[in-house]
């Protein structure tokens, strides 16, 4: 394997109810993620986004968005409808090919747009499922209700869960909710979805972000401190969520044990966990203990920008490392009603 | 056709099941394009010029796809509502419900006189099919003021020109178009 890491990320924080099309909120972004890395934009050998059309109902968006990449002369480039988590996946297998040395990965999404409770429908199967409308809040609620029933959490849980991640999201500039909160008080909020109050469930976000990859000793000329990918996976569960154990996450052990989480200590853990449950299934899924900060930046439940959180939590591991000295650290990604596929990437410094 | 709803075989495996799915989306008009719309309401078409490599884009993006700047109301420049057919395409229409055309017509690409690039789908106006070609010269036949709708995403022209005649002057010589026929 080639020893790839990030050397830059760039984020546009939590927009709200954005006027701006999603080629004029990405510019700014991918400008700061390619100056950050001190490598020219000629000099990007491989780009991918993540999006998907549906969230702004513009056939072919993802196509404009290129745009705001710079694509003239002409790019070699590629895209997935899914988390940009998933693009720099491709990314970084592109750069295993060994023929190119920096890659751009990237995504958007405007959730403000349409109503996420049908838009994700469509996400579900389309025989059984769909036809029901099983939005992704209710199913989330039945997962959470699995926990519940199979005594492995309390709705307190699901509360501290979701006063920590207001807490920490105070230091993080980009976060949408923040702030202090008592599990009393979020436990005295009427119920949304039963068991998941409005608290437990993601903000409404729109954004952008990117992440500059480097192959080999490159890295290290450009960056002092760049994040090497030590491991990285992405599993998927059974399409069909009755078919699933839902007080397990399966996919996200099996990403994380060949990702290699276990092999030492993992300081901080960025887990995409839009509602506060899948923190608590996620964490029992990676095997991760005390001794792992989880979610500094707020997660998921502080700003939630689809098809971007998973990437952000990556681009948060790397701050850990490249910013704050931290040695190892892990970003997830999720994607599908009750984390149905799971990216697990871990992430070493040099020292 | 046989109606895709009903099994081909009466108490066979159901083979199609109809789904009609409705979305409903809220559509926000970007600063740029609102800005582009309020000066086509008014008659006039605008663009904005990359303040790094000088190309006018019309509509205006708000940035320059090529050397990836932001443009500002500081970079507008007046465009003109003259310019040449640089491609074009003759429709038939098909007759489905919905479908208010009912004569072949014309779509082409415009390149503007001022701007860099085209503007796709115009409507030709006043010109047998058979006698459009690349280089024709053509004006702007404006939509009565109060029916110039700019489009709310900021592609093309909207409903503020009804379409484009032809002036009567010498065809473009190919040099002019040939970098814009796509």
């Amino acid at each position: 394997m080639r020893d790839v890491a990030i050397v830059s990320f760039a984020q546009s924080g939590s927009l709200v109810d954005i006027a701006a099309s999603e080629t004029q909120m990405l510019l700014p972004v991918i400008n700061a993620a390619v100056e950050r890395s001190g490598i020219a934009r000629a000099d990007i050998g491989f780009t991918c986004s993540g999006s998907a059309d549906y969230l702004a109902g513009t056939p072919f968006a993802f196509v404009a968005n290129l745009e705001a990449v710079g694509a003239w002369p002409p790019i070699s480039e590629s895209h997935v409808d899914m988390d940009g988590a998933w693009a720099l996946y491709e990314a970084w297998v592109r750069l295993q090919h060994g023929d190119v040395d920096v890659a751009l990965a990237f995504s958007s999404g405007i959730s403000s747009r349409s109503d996420l409770r049908e838009v994700l429908c469509l996400q579900n199967d389309p025989y059984y499922l769909m036809p029901l409308w099983a939005d992704h809040i209710s199913l989330a609620a039945l997962q959470a209700r699995a926990l519940i029933d199979a005594g492995l959490a309390t709705e307190g849980d699901f509360a501290e869960v979701v006063a920590r991640s207001r807490r920490s999201a105070s230091t993080n500039p980009f976060a949408q909710l923040s702030g202090d909160v008592t599990v009393e008080s979020l436990l005295a909020e009427p119920y949304t979805a039963a068991p998941l109050r409005a608290a437990d469930c993601p903000p409404i976000t729109d954004g952008a972000a990117a992440v500059i990859l480097v192959a080999g000793d490159l890295a290290r000329e450009v960056c002092e401190r760049p994040a090497w990918i030590r491991g990285i996976d992405h599993r998927s569960e059974a399409h069909y969520p009755g078919l699933r154990d839902l007080t397990r996450a399966g996919s996200a052990r099996l990403a994380g044990e060949q990702a290699g989480v276990g092999t030492a200590p993992v300081e901080v853990a960025e887990l995409s966990a839009c509602f506060s449950h899948e923190e608590l299934l996620l964490s029992t899924a990676l095997g991760l203990g005390d001794d792992t900060e989880v979610n500094p930046s707020g997660g998921s439940l502080a700003s939630n920008p689809m098809m971007v959180s998973g990437l952000i939590r990556i681009g948060e591991a790397f701050r850990q490392i490249n910013e704050n000295g931290r040695h190892r650290t892990l970003g997830h990604a999720a994607s599908g009603p009750c984390l149905q596929q799971n990216l697990v990437c871990v992430l070493e410094g040099d020292s | 056709m046989t109606d895709p709803a009903k099994t081909e075989d009466e108490g066979g495996p159901i083979r199609f099941m109809p789904q009609l799915i409705s979305l409903d989306y809220t559509v926000r008009t970007n600063p740029v394009a609102e800005a582009f719309g309020a000066a086509l309401a008014d008659g006039r078409i605008t663009g904005h010029q990359c303040p790094n490599c000088h190309l006018v884009y019309a509509p205006p993006k708000g940035f320059c796809p090529i050397c990836t700047i932001e443009t500002t109301a500081e970079h507008e420049v007046p465009v003109a509502d003259t310019g040449m057919v640089t491609s074009w395409t003759v429709l038939t229409p098909i007759q489905y419900t919905g479908q208010r055309e009912r004569h072949d017509y014309a779509l082409a690409s415009i390149l503007l006189e001022g701007a860099d690039g085209t503007v796709g789908q115009q409507r030709l106006l006043e010109i047998p099919l058979d006698e459009i070609r690349l280089g024709l010269k053509v004006a702007a036949v404006w939509a009565p003021p109060n029916q110039r709708e700019a489009d709310d995403r900021g592609y093309g022209l909207g409903t503020a020109v009804d379409g484009w005649r032809p002036t009567g002057e010498p065809d473009a010589p190919a040099a002019d178009y040939r970098e814009h026929t796509l």
